[in-house]
């Protein structure tokens, strides 16, 4: 793949245009509440689009490109059956405590709700994961970089870095979310044409259902037992782990995407956010899954297009790339590559957003230095950002050095996260979930999340206890580790909330269902009602889930 | 600020550039593109920009 000068004009353009809005935004800073949380000042459109685009990195760009190579349509449960679900019941049920709590982050409303303990345990094990979170996907990028167009990765890296840290610093939360609506369509408008080019080669979808094999082109007609699909999985892993436990955790309590919904300006803003966001989620599969789906069929078409090759299997990281390398011409191909870059910069300050705001509050501020000056945390967030963005880099050495370690690093964060769903459904709705019950709950799942991986073995991996279970693939595995630790939490929490004393329901006020005033849906227009557009959404993604079927 | 200011113009100027490198080359192909591919998402960057420019400004009115 080669690249001229409009190329570079196209790509020099965006970086212009994505520091200027930092620098524009630079003078909207003037707290540390402003440069963390934006003070609720960002219009609900923005943060709607913001809590997709935070979620749509470069690896997910590559990794959903390769899963529609691999998998076929069944990759598209990743956002209809692993994000829509979870996206209403966040902006129905989970919103009004999110904000009626007035707490700045995930941790603190731990913290409110329970106790110091719960939100020390989430606050550090977020921190952490954001970092090698970002660290790993620069490392994916700067891979990419210079194996498309020979880029040197540590000057990829550093420049990709240095910009988002650049914007960042400047207007802090604002500044990134902004951003990530520019990169959304960019983003969207620059890979469109790849699915529409690829797709109407490969003859529309009638050309790719004669030209691959049925379980290529059927969402859930091969998923009543999991020997019969290439994902591994059966439908109640995949219902259960992915569409409940894994995906509820993410969108409902991970602070990355939850951080966009609070920035809204009000509530009632702030529970359209994920409902909003719904619906050009569940539209991203046709950009980012559709092209990977075709190559399969390109490359079967004596079209002198085959499917890249790593060692003796196929290397499905780069079927986008080499997509962009047939369809695009230069020009577009720039418009392409910045659409990457722009994925990557927009995952990537999600990450040093959501990191530089627990740091201050729930690490900083809870643990090293109690009562200073708003300018104090103000300096330290700015200290975050940069220290959380030389940290990403390190890590992307790392992952590049000892690619075993991140992996083993991701396993372990994996089993913390695992439960954390349980411990929030039980906190928000039950009034006697007790501290000490969500904390040994936490710490009961994350230890059987563990078991459940010791205990299993799929693709090789798991069963360093003893191989009871042997599974279809790793993604089971993943479905079923989640399971467990949701279940083992959800119990223990509740037997120990039962023998444990509760917290006074007066401490309660706007953390739990029932002592929470939630706004009435009445005498307020159709489209800004939580429940109907919810809904509508949930209506949506059957009709999308019953076509593909 | 409104965002969909800049935005606006970003994706004009976007818009200009991909459709002036369509007007001028049209036959720039990649391997498997059959159409001025440069052109048309050129136009369509363009009219969203636009787009944008102007609900900014019927906002700021």
């Amino acid at each position: 793949m080669t690249l001229h000068a409009v190329d570079y004009l196209i790509l020099a353009l965006y970086f212009i245009f994505v520091l200027g809005i930092g620098w524009y935004l630079k003078k909207t800073v003037t707290s540390s509440a402003h440069f963390l949380t934006s003070q609720h000042s960002v219009p609900v459109w923005i943060t709607s689009l913001a809590f997709v685009a935070a979620n749509l990195g470069a690896q997910e760009l590559i990794g959903m490109c390769a899963s529609g190579a691999k998998y076929g349509i069944m990759t598209a449960h990743f956002y209809w059956v692993g994000a829509i679900p979870a996206m209403v019941f966040m902006g129905v049920f989970m919103m009004p405590f999110y904000f009626g709590s007035r707490a700045r982050s995930v941790p603190e409303y731990l913290k409110l709700r329970f106790d110091e303990k719960t939100r020390g345990l989430n606050a550090i094990s977020f921190a952490v994961m954001t970092v090698f979170s970002s660290g790993i996907s620069m490392y994916a990028l700067g891979l990419l970089l210079k194996l498309v167009l020979g880029w040197s990765f540590t000057a990829s890296v550093l420049v990709s870095a240095a910009i988002v840290l650049a914007y960042t610093l400047a207007g802090g939360l604002t500044s990134a979310i902004y951003n990530e609506v520019l990169q959304f369509f960019l983003i969207v408008l620059g890979f469109s044409p790849l699915a529409i080019l690829s797709v109407s080669r490969a003859g529309g979808w009638d050309g790719l259902r004669a030209r691959l094999p049925m379980v290529m082109t059927s969402a859930w007609h091969y998923v009543n037992q999991s020997s019969e699909n290439p994902m591994g999985v059966e439908v109640f892993s995949l219902v259960a782990g992915l569409g409940f436990v894994l995906s509820f955790g993410y969108w409902c309590t991970n602070f990355l995407v939850v951080q966009r919904a609070m920035a809204a300006r009000n509530m009632a803003e702030g529970r359209l956010t994920p409902l909003i966001g719904a619906f050009p989620k569940m539209f991203l599969p046709f950009i980012v899954i559709m092209p990977g789906i075709a190559a399969v069929a390109l490359s079967q078409m004596g079209l002198n297009y085959a499917l890249p090759t790593k060692g003796a299997g196929y290397d499905y990281d780069q079927v986008l790339t080499t997509l962009m390398a047939q369809f695009y011409p230069s020009g577009l191909l720039g418009v392409g590559l910045t659409g990457l870059m722009a994925s990557f910069m927009s995952g990537m300050a999600g990450n040093v957003t959501a990191f530089n705001t627990v740091f201050t509050y729930d690490i900083y501020q809870s643990y090293i230095k109690k009562d200073a000056p708003d300018a104090h945390y103000l300096n330290v967030g700015r200290f975050a950002t940069i220290a959380g963005v030389v940290f990403s880099i390190g890590c992307a050495y790392l992952t590049a050095l000892y690619n075993n370690i991140m992996d083993l690093l991701q396993l372990v964060f994996g089993f913390v996260n695992a439960p954390l769903f349980a411990t929030f459904l039980l906190g928000m709705f039950w009034k006697r979930t007790s501290a000490n019950g969500a904390f040994f709950g936490l710490l009961s799942g994350t230890l059987a999340a563990a078991a459940t991986h010791g205990l299993t073995v799929a693709e090789g991996k798991g069963g360093w206890i003893a191989p009871l279970v042997s599974l279809h693939s790793t993604m089971a595995q993943n479905f079923w580790v989640a399971i467990a630790a949701f279940v083992v939490c959800f119990v223990i929490t509740t037997v120990v909330s039962l023998v444990t004393s509760p917290k006074p329901v007066s401490e309660l006020t706007g953390l739990v269902w029932g002592v929470t005033p939630i706004p009435r849906e009445k005498n307020i227009p159709w489209w800004e009602r939580p429940a109907l557009l919810g809904a509508i959404a949930i209506a949506a993604v059957i009709v999308l889930n019953w076509i593909f079927r | 600020m409104d965002l969909r200011k800049p935005s606006g113009y970003f994706f004009t100027l976007l818009g200009l550039i991909l459709s002036l490198v369509g007007l001028v080359a049209p036959d720039t192909r990649a391997p498997l593109t059959e159409v001025n591919v440069n052109l048309y998402s050129g136009i369509a960057m363009l009219v969203f920009g636009l787009v944008l420019l102007l609900l900014a400004r019927r906002a700021a009115s």
